[in-house]
């Protein structure tokens, strides 16, 4: 039951592994052939480290089978723990009090927004166990209207990063003890790190000379906002490209092992 | 298991939420009242401790219309969120976190109404 | 014994334990009495167990704390008992909220698709 729950997704992560073994498998046949063919661009794998998290996340996943959904390790060697919203307080305590564990530090708390989920908030807590040296990140999900339990009792630094989520993202948090703004200015309204939340705002703040104070005014741009071409020019993902159809006389040979 | 097969039928019947604050409409409805009266017996308080040159009347249609701008809702989770945020913007006042400036801010005292028709846009140049 | 025993152990708020064996061998019993509250097969308990037996038979065979210390390897003495007493209160939490259940809810699909 539990070993069906753990699923181990390496993902894309996973075949971009096969690609990478793929690769190195080739790096090999021709190494036969000349010994001086070494990529430095690409990043040393480290397997030990990587065996590592990989055997901690099953056995995280092993024992709370009840809130976490998929455990992954990213090609950075980043133990992932996904879980369900209701077990946010569980899974962290979990972490923080075992004794396998100890990630008594939480250093980040933060949200990312991805609008065309259907859940578009992914909120994710990276913590630190000092004992180890190790770290673990864990991500939830939720939408704009469903609030999430506070973590403030398990870990006393969640109580600002949950005020700036709340400020950034409008994710209410429930059970916080002191849930109000952090950054934005009094009065003002909407969440701007929202993705629907236009660019230049919708305010603008200036000084008035009748009234003697400070007045805000719905945002007039000049000119209409210009379209920027902000793509890279360079490949932002490649850990998660799509494997490329493997030449024929490799599938022959030695990676039928590792499909999935 | 039954817990499992009982969201799975609840699942297939309606889409089951978490509430926010409150289970029903009933409920939010309670909330919003609370707050409306809270925001009302603050209104003159308000007005002394800024300096408002507002009247008390004034400010207290002003909480109405603040309000009667959101009557349409009846997700009784995006009331509670709405009330959770009018929450926030009471404490901000009571406590004087906010400034004159904020406060004022809700009346629009410098805001000129925008010209609809083409000429008098004409007139006042080339914003559009 | 008070002159043997050493002063400090540096870490702030954490102090020097009189009797660190017989603390720890309480809390150790502790853990497993609340442990068998939970279903046999929970992997929580098994591994938990696990871990407890081993230490307390350090504890049991071991009467010297700098080499207990050696043994457990985990820190100073009276960071394991820290460790311990977090893991008491972990148990008993964890038999309150049931986590070797099956999975409460299916992500959503795509949920964790990444890039979109």
């Amino acid at each position: 039951m539990a070993a069906s729950l753990v699923r181990l997704v390496r993902g894309g992560l996973g075949r971009s592994f096969n690609v990478l073994n793929r690769s190195v498998s080739v790096i090999q046949q021709q190494s036969r052939l000349q010994s001086s063919d070494v990529k430095p661009t690409v990043r040393p794998k480290d397997a030990v480290a990587h065996n590592h998290l990989v055997a901690f996340g099953e056995y995280v996943a092993e024992m709370m089978p009840k809130y976490i959904q998929q455990v992954q390790v990213t090609c950075y060697n980043e133990l992932e723990v996904m879980i369900h919203p209701d077990g946010v307080i569980p899974v962290l305590t979990f972490l923080r009090d075992h004794t396998n564990g100890q990630f008594r530090n939480l250093i980040d708390l933060t949200a990312v927004d991805i609008p065309t989920r259907q859940n578009r908030f992914e909120i994710v807590y990276n913590l630190l166990s000092l004992r180890y040296n190790s770290r673990i990140r864990v991500k939830t999900y939720t939408d704009e209207l469903t609030p999430v339990d506070s973590a403030v009792s398990v870990h006393k630094a969640a109580n600002w990063y949950e005020r700036e989520v709340w400020d950034m993202f409008g994710i209410f948090f429930a059970n916080h003890p002191d849930l109000r703004r952090i950054l934005t200015d009094y009065g003002f309204e909407g969440h701007p790190f929202r993705k629907d939340f236009p660019l230049s705002g919708y305010v603008e703040v200036r000084y008035d000379d009748e009234l003697k104070r400070v007045v805000a005014e719905p945002v007039e741009l000049a000119q209409e906002f210009r379209k920027f071409d902000l793509n890279t020019p360079w490949e932002v993902f490649p850990a998660y490209r799509e494997p490329k159809e493997a030449p024929p006389t490799l599938e022959a040979g030695d990676t039928s092992t590792e499909k999935k | 298991m039954a817990s499992t097969a009982a969201t799975r039928t609840a699942a297939a019947a309606s889409r089951v939420v978490k509430p926010i604050l409150s289970r029903d409409l009933d409920e939010a409805k309670r909330r919003v009242r609370e707050l409306y009266r809270a925001w009302y017996r603050e209104v003159p308080n308000t007005v002394a401790m800024f300096q408002l040159d507002i009247s008390i009347r004034q400010g207290r249609n002003k909480v109405r219309e603040m309000f009667d701008k959101n009557k349409h809702v009846t997700d009784p989770r995006v009331i509670d969120m709405l009330v959770i945020k009018g929450k926030m913007e009471l404490q901000e006042t009571i406590h004087v976190w906010k400034q004159k400036t904020h406060i004022m801010r809700y009346f629009h005292e410098s805001e000129e109404p925008r010209s609809a028709d083409f000429l008098s846009k004409f007139y006042k140049g080339h914003d559009p | 014994m008070a002159g043997l025993l050493k002063k400090t152990t540096g870490l702030v708020g954490l102090a020097v334990s009189q009797n660190p064996h017989e603390r720890l061998r309480i809390l150790y019993s502790k853990i497993l009495a609340s442990l068998q509250t939970m279903p046999q097969d929970a992997a929580y308990r098994k591994y938990t167990e696990q871990l407890v037996n081993d230490r307390l038979s350090h504890v049991t065979a071991e009467t010297d704390v700098e080499k207990l210390e050696k043994k457990i390897n985990c820190g100073q003495i009276e960071e394991v008992i820290f460790q311990a007493e977090c893991e008491l209160a972990l148990s008993r939490k964890m038999s309150e909220w049931k986590p070797w259940e099956p999975l409460v809810e299916e992500a959503p699909p795509n949920q964790w698709k990444w890039p979109i």
